[in-house]
């Protein structure tokens, strides 16, 4: 029995628990006509047995399983003579690798020493005695709680409320992933970007009008240093998210208008998916899409009409990726626009508005937060996208307020710095970090404001 | 409503017929501001329709031609001298092909005239040889008649994409080698088939006989583990936030971390891939089982967006008549707001995965932008995903590559489409108008 | 509807899981860094899959910087065994690999990668010296009027640089500071430019940071573009604009001669001969880097190592030169065959 059968078990008892303990229910209330006596439905004392019988259990094999190759390393490797154990921490490592690899039956390095082998054996050893007892462990303990649960179904045993309290416990776990991640975030960047602000000194980084990290790649080319502003960079990326919302935004929200108050059904449903298309078309082609088609068509354009206009645009980069989130508008929109009440429509055209003037002045107000809701999400697309702007707008970090001059943006630095052929504790890779960290700031002011500004005006139509 | 054309107090106290007077007066121009409305709304999705087309000629004019592969016929001899004192597996199975192109044009000489000639024939012939006489050793000393896969610079010439008007220093070809493809095809040991290698095999070098399979495989177990975290996550996450928790300040912190976290550049999410999974808990490099976390913690926010918002636009109304007969809380939710929320909900979701399915950016950190030729058999197997063998083969110098990245997006949209659909076809079930 | 979603989450579960249960040691080599190195790299390695039982080597594409940040961070499985470098490794990296624990490390010196200035077949053929590229894409340059002073560069067509050159602006589409072709084309080309003014060679003796800045930074107002490093990207923008140039390295020209030529640069052409044998002036080596504590652990290590230094590979009928590397002369090839086979490991500088 392998760990996935054995969870396959605990399943099937899991789900062996609901019956019995509906059964069990239905049995203390004596029978169908009786459940009014039962606290909650029956349901209930099923789901209750079943959660008893399967979180703890599979709590356990998962604790187990994450313990066990430590555990059972440490064992073999006590069982090696002193002077393999003596070895330093990255050699034992290899030879534990060595080891698993013996075990495993893969291919192994060329030495078959007879130390190993033994130790090979032992381990495999080792692995089919944990989990014999694993399974022991968990079977038996699911058992119990089986029967201890099912002694414990009375018609007054408030089921319904001790479901609902472990699925409450769920739900805020499951919220609570947010909140990890963002701390993941911030400490994963914070210690390479306080690297980076004992060499740049942080006003340096967060006033300076000058983005340009020509700094030497060895030690011996001492060189030209680099500047670390970031202000170019910041304002390239608010450049190019407020064109491609410009373009993303409207169109956006006109069609998902149209798909939901004008269109028909058959047309709804077939237009909707094919432009959710353009959300997953992988950014590279929209890149090459934008560096090869778009730019050059803006700098011909602009040659025609004497107007100097760069080929990597920040124009062509912001007007192809406004094209790639407008699916993040559009279907977004269109589902809460349908979510209001047709009540609400019925009574706007009863006063004898038009369609469009119900639109614009009874269902956009009432469907007004989801529609922000899926403005910002467009906006966080837009602010987080790299490779079409690698491609299109390039990595020349001019400040400047023209659309046809060429741009770079946060993450375009980050991925450029973070994938350079620099040494690795230089301040250009340690840049990207800190260029990270205040994305994550600046991202973040603009989610308060935002929130702020979107309480206020819901408050109006609730 | 301020634009609706009211009744003046005067007109309704004098005469009945002027309200309706002043309604025709504006009827006009608000049916034109009705046709105007419709036709932006009409423009907005011809647009968006026309840049889906657009991209979809792009890609498929770009790719189409990379599911057909020149092949050359050789009359292969499996000498028994090459096969004796050593194992199959070990025989020179290039000589053997070398052989048998050489049998083709017995004329030529000098070792320079013979590479090039060898250089039409891909260097996977040698394997397919080999492949060949390990199915079946019988083969030894027979000479039997076998396609081979064509260099890419033959199939390049084959299907067009190199210009024979070219003086010869500009050409991948020569043209000594450009006499030899003619005549191969002039005596029908030239022809295109499907590329079946296209979808067998796992990344190569060698633009004919690189295929997709590993990087479907990848992407495939990387979108299981991100559909299977992210979607019931999220959706509890938001239905916690939007029912059930209390508006406070704690509740604002984490609407407030969420709308950010959607905004993070997808590369961060790398980096925290690298220092959680991979260094602090270990978990292998290059696995798809890490890139589907990483993958779900960057989806997550999207779906909790969508899901909340979707929860939002159910009426109170069903609430308070699930509250009105006796429902719990939870029955509330569940039963009926849940329900009713889940085309929005799986809105999200697909949008979430569309981007997920697309994302190369922040599996870089986690070694998933890599060469990688063994197919993976599993979720800890080292894997690339699809968007990162399109962006690795668009960075690579062969002509063929080109194709090849083409057809490979054909690929990714096609599971895109496939994935899309099933989805739509949940919505459809669930969403209802009221 | 319920049952369906149920059924397929629960087959979507097990086979997730049925997966995991391959949670195993690692029996493959792992190699990170350079995309310079990457595609001459994978090649070897797609072959010594094929013809070995070992299973083909995973090669991630991370940048020199990240490989060796990834290489240098200890020893044992869960770290890479090999990274790639278009460059050598620093001597504050090799000292953090020591302190982690990576104290032997043997250096491979691989090849030559040329480092090209083209522009799209449709252009005029560019005849460049040095001299004329410092001129162009310096951020500073000699006052053309004479004297010995500084001024922020004020040529704007390469005419202005150099007569014989077409009346054309200049517009040179190149890798970003982070690369390290960029570092390469800087210091072979453009300091090598920047000496044949006498006094700017006199500074490096007096005041070398200064000299290294003048030689090594790039103008910023537009005429030089930073490209990324997707080079197919720049060869098919200088075949829509026949008035760029373009920098990269010499094997995506040998791919693209149809479309794009190579500029002379100080009267040679970018061959493979010219560069093989030294006569073209920019082109630097390659790299990698291999944890002498793996051998012998992870299995095929010294297998690669020894398919990648046979004279069929590296050398010069190898097939990695038909991939665009160009091989080193005879006597590095076996010095470094030589050491590959003692496993001498380098000294840090």
């Amino acid at each position: 029995m392998n760990p996935l059968h054995l969870l396959i078990v605990l399943l099937l008892l899991s789900s062996a628990g609901y019956y019995i303990g509906r059964k069990k229910a239905f049995a203390v209330a004596g029978g169908a006509q009786g459940i009014q006596k039962l606290h909650s439905r029956p349901v209930y004392y099923g789901a209750l047995t079943a959660m008893w019988c399967g979180i703890p259990a599979i709590a356990v094999v998962a604790a187990w399983l994450a313990f066990e190759p430590s555990i059972i390393t440490g064992l073999v490797l006590n069982g090696l003579p002193d002077e393999i154990r003596s070895l330093p921490d990255g050699m034992l490592n290899l030879l534990v690798n060595d080891i698993r690899n013996l075990v495993d039956g893969n291919i192994v390095s060329a030495a078959s020493d007879p130390m190993i082998q033994q130790a090979a054996d032992r381990y495999a050893h080792l692995k089919l005695i944990s989990l014999t007892s694993l399974t022991i462990a968990s079977v038996s303990l699911s058992l119990l709680a089986l029967i201890f649960i099912r002694s414990r179904i009375v018609p007054n045993l408030r089921a319904r409320n001790q479901v609902e309290r472990i699925v409450r416990y769920l739900l805020i776990a499951c919220s609570m992933i947010a909140i990890f991640t963002t701390i993941g975030i911030i400490l994963s960047v914070l210690y390479e970007a306080i690297r980076f602000f004992q060499t740049v000194p942080v006003t340096d980084f967060l006033f300076g009008l000058k983005w340009s990290p020509q700094m030497a790649i060895r030690a011996d080319q001492v060189g030209s240093s680099g500047t670390f502003g970031a202000i170019p960079v910041l304002a390239g990326t608010l450049m190019i998210s407020m064109i491609s919302m410009a373009v993303a935004a409207p169109i956006g929200l006109m069609s998902a208008i149209y798909l939901s108050e004008y269109a028909n059904r058959r047309i709804r449903d077939m237009v909707k998916p094919l432009m959710e298309i353009l959300a997953g078309i992988p950014t590279v082609v929209y890149g090459f899409f934008a560096a090869l088609t778009v730019a050059p068509f803006f700098r011909d354009t602009g040659d025609f009409l004497g107007l100097s206009i760069s080929s990597e645009s920040a124009m062509a980069a912001g007007l192809v990726m406004g094209v790639m989130i407008i699916p993040f508008v559009s279907s977004l929109s269109d589902d809460v626009i349908n979510a209001v009440p047709q009540a609400l429509r019925d009574g706007a055209l009863a006063l004898g508005a038009t369609r469009s003037e119900t639109v614009r002045q009874v269902v956009i107000p009432a469907a007004f937060p989801g529609i922000v809701g899926s403005l910002l999400l467009a906006v966080s697309r837009a602010i987080g996208e790299t490779m079409i702007v690698v491609m299109a707008a390039g990595l020349s970090a001019n400040l400047t307020a023209n659309p046809f001059q060429a741009v770079t943006t946060v993450t375009v630095q980050i991925v450029t710095l973070l994938v350079g052929d620099q040494e690795f504790d230089s301040p250009k890779t340690l840049a990207a970090f800190a260029l990270g960290l205040l994305l994550f700031l600046v991202t973040l002011a603009l989610n308060v404001i935002a929130l702020v500004v979107v309480r206020k005006y819901r408050e109006q139509y609730e | 409503m301020n634009k609706m054309p009211q009744p003046t107090e005067s007109s309704v106290g004098s005469c009945r017929s002027r309200t309706i007077d002043i309604v025709n007066r504006g009827l006009k121009r608000r049916y034109r501001a009705e046709r105007r409305f419709k036709i932006y709304g009409i423009t907005a999705i011809a647009l968006s329709l026309v840049f889906l087309a657009l991209l979809f000629i792009t890609i498929v004019g770009n790719g189409y031609s990379a599911f057909r592969q020149t092949e050359i016929k050789l009359d292969v001899y499996f000498d028994p001298m090459e096969f004796k004192d050593k194992l199959a597996a070990d025989a020179n199975y290039l000589a053997i092909v070398k052989d048998a192109m050489r049998s083709l044009f017995p004329d030529v000489s000098g070792r320079r005239d013979k590479r090039s000639l060898y250089g039409l024939v891909s260097t996977g012939a040698a394997f397919q040889m080999r492949n060949m006489l390990l199915k079946d050793r019988s083969l030894i000393g027979q000479r039997i008649p076998v396609w081979v896969p064509a260099d890419d610079d033959v199939d390049m010439l084959v299907k067009g994409h190199m210009d024979r008007g070219l003086p010869e220093s500009d050409r991948r070809l020569k043209d000594k080698q450009l006499a030899w493809i003619d005549q191969l095809a002039a005596d029908g040991r030239l022809h295109k088939a499907f590329n079946f290698s296209f979808f067998n095999n796992g990344d190569s070098r060698e633009p004919e006989l690189a295929g997709i399979r590993g990087a479907l495989m990848g992407s495939f177990y990387t979108l299981v583990v991100t559909l299977l975290l992210s979607f019931p996550t999220g959706v509890a996450a938001a239905v916690y936030l939007e029912e059930f928790a209390p508006k406070n300040r704690w509740t604002d912190i984490i609407e407030v971390n969420i709308n950010n976290l959607a905004a993070v550049p997808s590369i961060v999410f790398g980096l925290l891939g690298m220092a959680v999974f991979l260094n602090f808990f270990g978990l292998p490099r290059s696995a798809p089982l890490v890139g589907g976390l990483v993958l779900s913690l960057m989806t997550l926010p999207t779906i909790i967006i969508a899901s909340r918002a979707s929860l939002l636009s159910v009426p109170p109304s069903i609430r308070e008549a699930a509250l009105g007969v006796g429902a719990s809380k939870n029955q509330m939710v569940f039963h009926h707001v849940l329900p009713l929320a889940l085309p929005g909900m799986l809105t999200g979701t697909i949008i979430g995965m569309a981007r997920a399915l697309g994302e190369s950016a922040p599996l870089l950190m986690i070694g998933m932008v890599a060469f990688i030729v063994d197919i993976p058999g599993g979720l800890t197997d080292p894997s690339t995903v699809l968007p990162v063998q399109i962006f690795l083969w668009a960075d690579s110098p062969e002509r063929a590559f080109v194709e090849r990245t083409s057809a490979a997006t054909m690929v990714l949209l096609a599971f895109l489409i496939t994935m899309n659909a099933l989805a739509v076809v949940l919505r459809k079930r669930f969403e209802k108008r009221w | 509807m319920k049952k369906v979603l149920t059924l397929l989450s629960a087959a979507a579960l097990l086979i997730s899981l049925n997966a995991i249960d391959a949670m195993s040691a690692r029996d493959y080599i792992s190699i990170v860094g350079s995309s310079t190195v990457y595609p001459f790299a994978t090649v070897v390695a797609e072959q010594f899959g094929k013809t070995t039982k070992f299973k083909t080597p995973t090669i991630e594409s991370t940048g020199s910087g990240g490989g060796l940040k990834l290489f240098c961070a200890g020893v044992g499985a869960e770290h890479p065994d090999i990274t790639n470098a278009s460059r050598a490794i620093k001597s504050s990296e090799c000292k953090a690999c020591f302190e982690n624990g990576v104290k032997e490390i043997i250096e491979v010196k691989i090849g030559y990668d040329g480092i090209v200035v083209a522009n799209a077949k449709s252009a005029p053929m560019m005849k460049l010296t040095r001299k004329d590229l410092f001129l162009a894409l310096a951020k500073d340059v000699p006052d053309p009027k004479g004297g010995e002073n500084l001024i922020p560069n004020p040529y704007q067509t390469w005419k202005d640089v150099n007569s014989s050159l077409p009346n054309q602006k200049i517009t040179v589409l190149g890798p970003p500071p982070t690369s390290g072709t960029r570092d390469a084309f800087v210091e072979l080309a453009m300091e090598a430019g920047a000496k044949e003014f006498g006094f700017i060679k006199a500074m490096k003796k007096t005041d070398k940071k200064r000299y290294k800045a003048v030689c090594h930074t790039v103008r910023e107002d537009g005429a030089y573009v930073e490209a990324g490093e997707n080079d197919n990207l720049i060869v098919q923008k200088l075949d829509k604009d026949p008035t760029a140039l373009g920098i990269f390295g010499f094997s995506f020209l040998d791919q693209n001669a149809d479309k794009i030529k190579g500029a002379f640069v100080d009267g040679v052409e970018p061959t493979f001969d010219n560069i093989a044998d030294g006569q073209y002036p920019v082109s630097r080596p390659l790299f990698f880097y291999v944890k002498k504590a793996h051998i012998g652990t992870i299995p095929g290590i010294a297998e690669y190592l020894k398919a990648f230094s046979a004279e069929a590979t590296w050398g010069p009928d190898g097939y990695l030169s038909e991939k665009g590397l160009i091989p080193m002369p005879e006597a590095e090839r076996m010095k470094f065959a030589k050491d590959i086979q003692m496993l001498i490991p380098m000294e840090c500088k």
